[in-house]
């Protein structure tokens, strides 16, 4: 343990949620620059309960994953309820891209990221496991440009029928139409939606339903597509919060993404479906023409980046030792194996 | 052509609980020490009692055999690596059970709630083996959680038997009696080592086969058909059948507090 803590050469601190806070460290071991997550002690009721669970689940999903595409898990340590994780250190998230205005964002630029974004999420699901929490924040970036999803803790393994789950996932602006609808069985179609909502928001570059409550959250879908029915989603009216609303008159989502190709319009109407079994999945969106077609998607280290990242990925460029080591090791997760 | 068993080994080969299948000769390193104080049968009887002793916790706190399983294989995994001196296994039996219920996901008990059951489990049922009071607290538990954590490489997810054998029996045709007993045979597996060495699915298909010897029911053809090593499934059923010859002449009662007083133990021991 008090190895561990040395192991971790704190530089800065990065950030603080609900339930962590994280800083940016050197693994003195490595020369690696790594994200370590100290989960918080909430309530005395709370450390009673042992490594905080949002954390176990991380450690216990990550611990099964690899994928270039998903945050990778290094270590964890800690002490009783005190729990810190060891990531891969991502230098920025979508979010902060898309509202950095110096940044354009070019039809290849969005296809790069939405490629890792759907090949990482392709991964998970084949794996049984649906994300619940994605959202242009917990889409990291690193100077290289590679995306990695990040941020587990409402991760779950799913397939077990008869098992009912919360609604109260998602973050609002990005939760699907069933879950505002109080579904407590629902598959990966909810991160699907999750991934139309990102995408209309690289090319609207602010939230495509910025809901103020759940039901506003619904008026502002139904407003674009229009109120569903029996007929389009069977099953609907017997979800456990359903409720009528005022009629709205569809609009084309061509008149909201003025600029945005035929091929994109036609993998975001494949994404923003309102019946969640007509949502195409990952493997079906991949197949798509929109990535197929050109423009080609942007190559990693051609992706742009917030100027203040942009400094350090000059300033790191000469430093090939780490670019080697990384290559040696593999991802630094040698010691975990892969068969 | 059985479709069902490489559909199995699909699964199987995808999870890091490779890292976990360990073979006999680690082990017997491992256990060098411990082994040095007491035989290997006295060895196993130690951890038949400890297995019981998570059973009847998790049945008394109402938990799901796919819980108490998750459990019962921490507690072998941490000791595969480490001497029973290491930690009292009294202590780690119950943070098994209460990281394992918080991984699995079913209902989460409350710390306070643990200490109560094993303080009444120990004075009721096990009374036979411990005469003092169950003497960990809440902190003890906190306290050893992040050592099993670490001890077991983070590897938090573990695979069992039971749902390749449901898949199983299925394809044979749906028998409830054969079901049955095959999952209490996988029960009694995990008062072996046979979850530390074999991969579940060929626990399951070892187990399947003891419970048809025991009805007697010919299914050798299906069997046959399995695409499997048979040689493994044969060594699965030797620990099996070990154990059942093992019951026939023990007595726990009788033996358990001799072996528990011979085991090897931590120092200092907490204040009782």
């Amino acid at each position: 343990m008090d190895n561990k803590l040395r192991r971790y050469e704190k530089i800065e601190f990065l950030g603080e949620g609900q339930f962590a806070t994280v800083f940016k460290a050197r693994d003195i071991e490595t020369d690696n620059i790594v994200a370590v997550k100290k989960i918080k002690i909430g309530s005395r009721q709370e450390a009673q309960d042992g490594i905080n669970r949002t954390a176990l689940r991380e450690i216990k999903l990550l611990q099964e994953l690899h994928h270039e595409n998903l945050i990778g898990l290094l270590d964890a340590f800690g002490h009783m309820s005190n729990v810190s994780l060891v990531f891969d250190f991502m230098d920025t998230d979508l979010e902060i891209i898309i509202k950095e205005n110096t940044i354009i964002l070019t039809t290849a630029n969005i296809k790069s990221y939405l490629l890792q974004t759907l090949q990482g999420l392709e991964y998970l699901h084949l794996n049984w496991i649906l994300h619940r929490d994605l959202k242009p924040n917990n889409l990291l970036v690193n100077s290289d440009g590679i995306l990695k999803i990040g941020d587990f803790g409402l991760a779950k393994l799913y397939g077990s029928p008869s098992r009912l789950m919360t609604h109260q996932v998602v973050t609002r602006w990005y939760r699907a139409p069933e879950l505002l609808f109080g579904a407590k069985q629902y598959g990966t179609c909810i991160d699907m939606w999750a991934v139309g909502c990102i995408l209309g928001e690289l090319l609207l570059r602010v939230p495509l339903f910025p809901g103020e409550s759940d039901l506003d959250q619904l008026t502002k879908i139904f407003g674009v597509f229009g109120n569903p029915t029996e007929e389009i989603w069977p099953g609907l009216k017997t979800l456990v919060d359903y409720i009528e609303f005022k009629p709205f008159t569809p609009i084309p989502l061509k008149n909201i993404f003025t600029a945005a190709g035929d091929d994109l319009l036609d993998l975001l109407e494949a994404l923003l479906v309102l019946n969640p079994n007509k949502r195409k999945t990952c493997t079906q969106c991949l197949q798509m023409p929109f990535f197929s077609n050109k423009p080609a998607p942007t190559l990693g280290t051609k992706l742009p980046l917030p100027k203040s990242i942009q400094k350090t990925r000059e300033a790191e460029r000469p430093s090939l030792k780490r670019k080697l080591l990384d290559g040696v090791d593999g991802g630094s997760l040698s010691k975990r194996l892969f068969f | 052509m059985n479709a069902i068993s490489s559909q199995l080994k699909l699964t199987i080969y995808k999870c890091t609980s490779q890292q976990w299948l360990l073979d006999k000769q680690d082990l017997i390193r491992e256990r060098r020490h411990d082994l040095s104080l007491l035989s290997e049968e006295e060895y196993q009887k130690i951890f038949i009692f400890f297995a019981s002793v998570i059973q009847t916790l998790g049945e008394q706190l109402k938990l799901r055999q796919q819980v108490i399983a998750t459990a019962t294989v921490y507690f072998k995994r941490f000791y595969a690596r480490n001497s029973l001196k290491c930690i009292d296994p009294l202590l780690l039996a119950p943070t098994c059970i209460f990281l394992a219920s918080k991984v699995e996901e079913f209902g989460v008990i409350s710390n306070s709630r643990l200490i109560t059951t094993c303080q009444t489990v120990i004075k009721n049922k096990f009374n036979y083996a411990y005469l003092q009071e169950f003497p960990y607290r809440t902190n003890h538990i906190l306290e050893c959680e992040f050592y099993l954590l670490e001890n077991l490489d983070c590897c938090l997810i573990v695979y069992q038997p039971y749902r390749p054998l449901l898949q199983l029996v299925q394809d044979i045709g749906h028998e409830e009696q054969l079901l049955t007993l095959a999952w209490r045979v996988v029960n009694d597996s995990l008062r072996t080592d046979v979850s530390l060495l074999y991969p579940p699915y060929q626990i399951a298909i070892g187990c399947l086969q003891i419970a048809c010897v025991i009805l007697q029911k010919d299914h050798k053809a299906w069997f046959a058909e399995l695409n499997v090593d048979i040689e493994k499934i044969q060594e699965i059923a030797r620990y099996i059948i070990n154990l059942f010859e093992l019951w026939k002449t023990y007595d726990e009662k009788k033996e358990i507090q001799s072996l528990l007083g011979k085991m090897p133990k931590p120092k200092p021991a907490p204040q009782r």
